[in-house]
């Protein structure tokens, strides 16, 4: 049924670092995003989490993250644990789960860790071969109960699917609330526990996570024209990186943190250039007249993916960073825009504009396979998740904007949305570590 | 007439230069009184300004037509992409619906090649020493797999692993129904790096060992392509002539008799 | 009323000759009431101007000055005919008046990536700022920036709306 965890054996309980966050400069914002499924994968696998042992409150909120983290991935399906008290320490029914229709249970506590904080601790069976899957323990403050809670799925998400799980990401989107008034928002990639990292009169677009999860990369139009910023986002801390007459934008992350690609307009025209993420060393990567923009770093750190308008229609290019040859990637239809790679290498997302709709699409690189994911009007900016699994949008239906993750393959589609505003320009985080 | 550009520090210097002569002239001669010089004055700016404007003009239109030759430069440029993806592909299209086809084939060539065997009068007979000594030392099935790796490297484009692979397959298996058919291909692996030498010697081998086989005809036409590749003609005409008279009812026959039209 | 440029500065240089102009001859006028009612002149002697108030030429909604905005075709980035009048008469403005300086703001309509867009706008900004360079403007007078589909002065989503968004718009040096 499922991956059987090799890892974890009996109770390893991981003593995981405080679940000390940056916090962000600027006030928390009141709108949330609310998540909705819209498609669910067909076979999702029967969980239960039991409710977790100590503290009512804290108990009832860690539950519902975990719960509410496993459902919306649309991989699980929660069995329902009505009557059940039990903890890390008791030792499951498997017959009892069995007949509820369980392939899984989780149970654990929540408690006083001894300084101050709680610490939170479960385990994960197999009910199908009644053996224990392994566990974990979160040491956390009363205000981080959420991130524990995503810890937890995470682990059980990795145990249940093989693949690491990314509850306990963030992500970071503008929202636009009124003719102007524009805010660039960190959240949980649940979409809770949202904070405005910035806020302005004039447009914010393209940002974009640094490696490390410490620092975003933006457009801001701030001074009348496109600028580009980096801004730490535990301090507030903000540098100018292109600032050259003309436009300055679409920055992209080298793998290592060390440099940008972007998009200058200085030398006439739009090109690719890579620049220290201190805003020293510019050095141009393409010289088609033409329009060059959307630059986006393979994992290799080598290979640049652009969208360029040299062959008469916008269609995606790569090229190597020691300039080698441009290749176009893109044969299908006349604008194919916004190529971004997964971590693992093997797809890229981008937009592609079908039957005069503008939609995410997936190309397989190994066998230059596209397949289209959804059936939008109006489809934006993608972003994997780290774990090259899920693709994060953004969309617009009822014309408002609204955020849409889509898995690789199209199966599951959820959609986050603030009631409010306009959202838009996702970018999905990196791992935290 | 639309408002006159102007060039201002062109103009200024040109007058001033003009000035400078027309003093000179007045202090000489005083042929220019004032109302002259102004009027000349006048129709020189007057000049230059049109000389500014056309200009100007030109120089839009040329950049005008910059602008539509880069246009047009891009969409060839789009468009040869797109065709060379599009013969890139088809090649490659070609390729396995070539290998698929000669996979099917083979298997029908080796079952009428055996059935031929044994169905030969007196042959049936043969001594059985010569038959053991032979048969056993071959494994059939380890033969499959090794043809069926190098004929996936040709596959692959591994044109030079092919080459090789073939041709050790020969070596190992000299008396394999399966060798003809290693020969070809290795000639054809050859051909296609352009080393047409090799490739017409081990097309040769094909169609002087067994001239009955289905390959032969086929591998005097990788011959014939060859030798014109060599920039023989002449032989390449001879040897596609030689396919119509030894292989009159061959496809390969029908290709020989194609490219001699040409 | 444009014409008559040319004639002033010559009057006024060969004012500056021994020969002194006593009669204004048929396209020309005395030198300082020329100076009083067209406000070229003044501006340039007026040294460090205010930069925040801009003289009444190009406000005045009769001059064609006063007018900004050029629009373009659906992915087009040529000037069409019927602009080229008034880039022209910015190209002289900017000409006249060094002080001045040009921010052109390229935009688009909103269908397609954000990103893409941008690089359209800067291509459209780019055509009007050679445009204006050609014709008299100095380089370092004229910025051309992209706000891609950011600023959208219709925000509707129909074709009229797209028309007026696909816009390219040059404002002076206190208007940005």
């Amino acid at each position: 049924m499922f991956r059987p965890s090799l890892s974890l054996r009996g109770l390893s309980l991981i003593a995981c670092s405080v679940l000390a966050f940056s916090m962000l400069s600027t006030t928390p914002a009141n709108a949330e995003l609310t998540i909705e499924i819209t498609g669910a994968g067909a076979n999702r696998i029967p969980v239960a989490i039991a409710d977790f042992g100590g503290e009512p409150g804290s108990s009832r909120a860690l539950t519902s993250v975990v719960r509410g983290d496993l459902e919306h991935s649309g991989l699980f399906r929660m069995i329902d644990t009505t009557g059940v008290a039990i903890t890390e320490t008791t030792s499951p029914a498997y017959a009892d789960w069995k007949n509820r229709g369980a392939d899984a249970l989780a149970a654990g506590s929540i408690g006083p860790s001894g300084d101050g904080r709680q610490e939170a601790r479960f385990r994960l069976y197999d009910v199908t071969r009644q053996a224990p899957l392994g566990g974990a323990a979160f040491v956390t403050s009363s205000a981080m109960l959420r991130a524990a809670g995503h810890r937890i799925a995470d682990v059980i998400y990795e145990k249940l699917t093989g693949e690491p799980g990314v509850f306990s990401t963030r992500i970071a989107y503008v929202v636009k609330s009124g003719p102007a008034l524009y805010e660039l928002h960190i959240a949980d990639s649940d979409g809770q526990n949202a904070q405005a990292a910035l806020k302005s009169r004039e447009p914010i677009i393209s940002p974009t996570w640094s490696p490390d999860g410490t620092r975003l990369a933006y457009v801001s139009f701030e001074n009348k024209k496109p600028v580009i910023y980096v801004h730490s986002l535990a301090s507030g801390q903000r540098i100018v990186v292109a600032n050259f007459k003309g436009s300055n934008s679409a920055p992209a992350w080298s793998p290592d943190g060390r440099k940008l690609a972007v998009t200058l307009s200085k030398d006439g025209g739009s090109q690719i250039f890579t620049i220290n993420a201190d805003g020293s060393g510019v050095q141009r990567l393409t010289t088609n007249s033409g329009i060059n923009t959307e630059p986006f770093f393979a994992p290799d750190g080598q290979t640049i993916y652009f969208t360029s308008d040299r062959g008469g229609s916008p269609q995606i290019y790569r090229t190597s960073l020691n300039g080698g040859d441009v290749q176009r990637v893109t044969f299908e239809g006349s604008y194919n825009v916004s190529p971004r790679i997964s971590a693992d290498g093997k797809t890229m997302a981008f937009i592609s504009r079908r039957e005069n709709g503008f939609r995410l699409a997936v190309m397989d690189l190994a066998s230059r396979q596209v397949q289209i994911l959804t059936d939008s009007f109006k489809d934006e900016s993608p972003s994997f998740a780290p774990n090259s699994r899920m693709i994060l949008i953004a969309t617009e239906i009822g014309g408002r904007g609204v955020l849409s993750a889509v898995s690789v393959d199209g199966r599951i589609k959820q959609r986050l949305s603030i009631p409010a505003g306009d959202v838009r320009e996702p970018a999905w985080g990196p791992y935290l570590r | 007439m639309p408002a006159r550009r102007l060039r201002c520090s062109s103009a200024i210097s040109t007058v001033a230069l003009l000035l400078a002569v027309l003093g000179a002239q007045q202090a000489h001669a005083g042929l220019f009184d004032d109302e002259e010089a102004r009027r000349q004055v006048n129709d020189l700016s007057i000049k230059v300004n049109e000389r500014v404007d056309t200009l100007s003009k030109a120089q839009i239109e040329l950049l005008n037509q910059i602008q539509s030759l880069r246009e047009d430069n891009a969409k060839l440029r789009g468009q040869l992409e797109t065709l060379q993806y599009e013969l890139e592909s088809t090649k490659k299209r070609q390729q396995d619906f070539y290998v698929d086809l000669d996979g099917r084939l083979r298997k029908l060539e080796t079952a009428g090649v055996a059935a031929a065997d044994t169905a030969k009068p007196g042959e049936g007979e043969a001594p059985p020493a010569d038959a053991a000594s032979k048969k056993p030392a071959a494994d059939p099935a380890a033969e499959a797999r090794e043809y069926e790796a190098a004929l996936t490297l040709f596959k692959a484009n591994k044109l030079k692993d092919a080459a090789n692979a073939f041709e050790a397959f020969a070596k190992t298996y000299p008396d394999s129904a399966l060798t003809p058919n290693a020969y070809y291909w290795q000639g054809n692996a050859l051909a296609a790096q352009r080393d047409c030498k090799r490739a017409i010697d081990a097309y040769r081998v094909v169609v002087n060992k067994w001239p009955q086989n289905p390959k032969a005809p086929d591998s005097l036409i990788g011959v014939a392509s060859c030798q014109q590749e060599l920039g023989d003609a002449k032989s390449a005409k001879t040897t596609l002539e030689a396919v119509l008279i030894k292989y009159p009812d061959s496809p390969a026959a029908s290709t020989a008799k194609q490219r001699l039209k040409k | 009323m444009k014409r008559l440029i040319i004639p002033t500065l010559l009057a006024l240089l060969v004012a500056g000759c021994s020969s002194t102009p006593d009669t204004a001859e048929q396209t020309g006028a005395p030198v300082d009431s020329r100076g009083a009612n067209d406000g070229k002149i003044a501006t340039v002697t007026a040294g460090n101007m205010d930069s925040r108030k801009l003289p009444p030429e190009l406000t005045d909604p009769k001059n064609i000055l006063s007018k900004r905005s050029v629009y373009f075709d659906y992915d087009k980035f040529d000037i069409k005919a019927e602009y080229k009048d008034l880039v022209a008469a910015h190209a002289k403005f900017l000409n006249n008046n060094r002080q001045f300086k040009m921010l052109i703001q390229g935009n688009t309509d909103e269908r397609g990536s954000r990103e893409y867009n941008l690089a359209l706008g800067q291509k459209r900004a780019d055509a009007i700022k050679k445009q204006l360079v050609l014709l008299g403007a100095r380089e370092e007078q004229v910025e051309s920036v992209s706000l891609g589909e950011e600023k959208p002065k219709n925000p509707g989503q129909n074709e009229a709306a797209w028309a007026e968004n696909r816009r390219g718009d040059m404002l002076y040096s206190g208007e940005f």
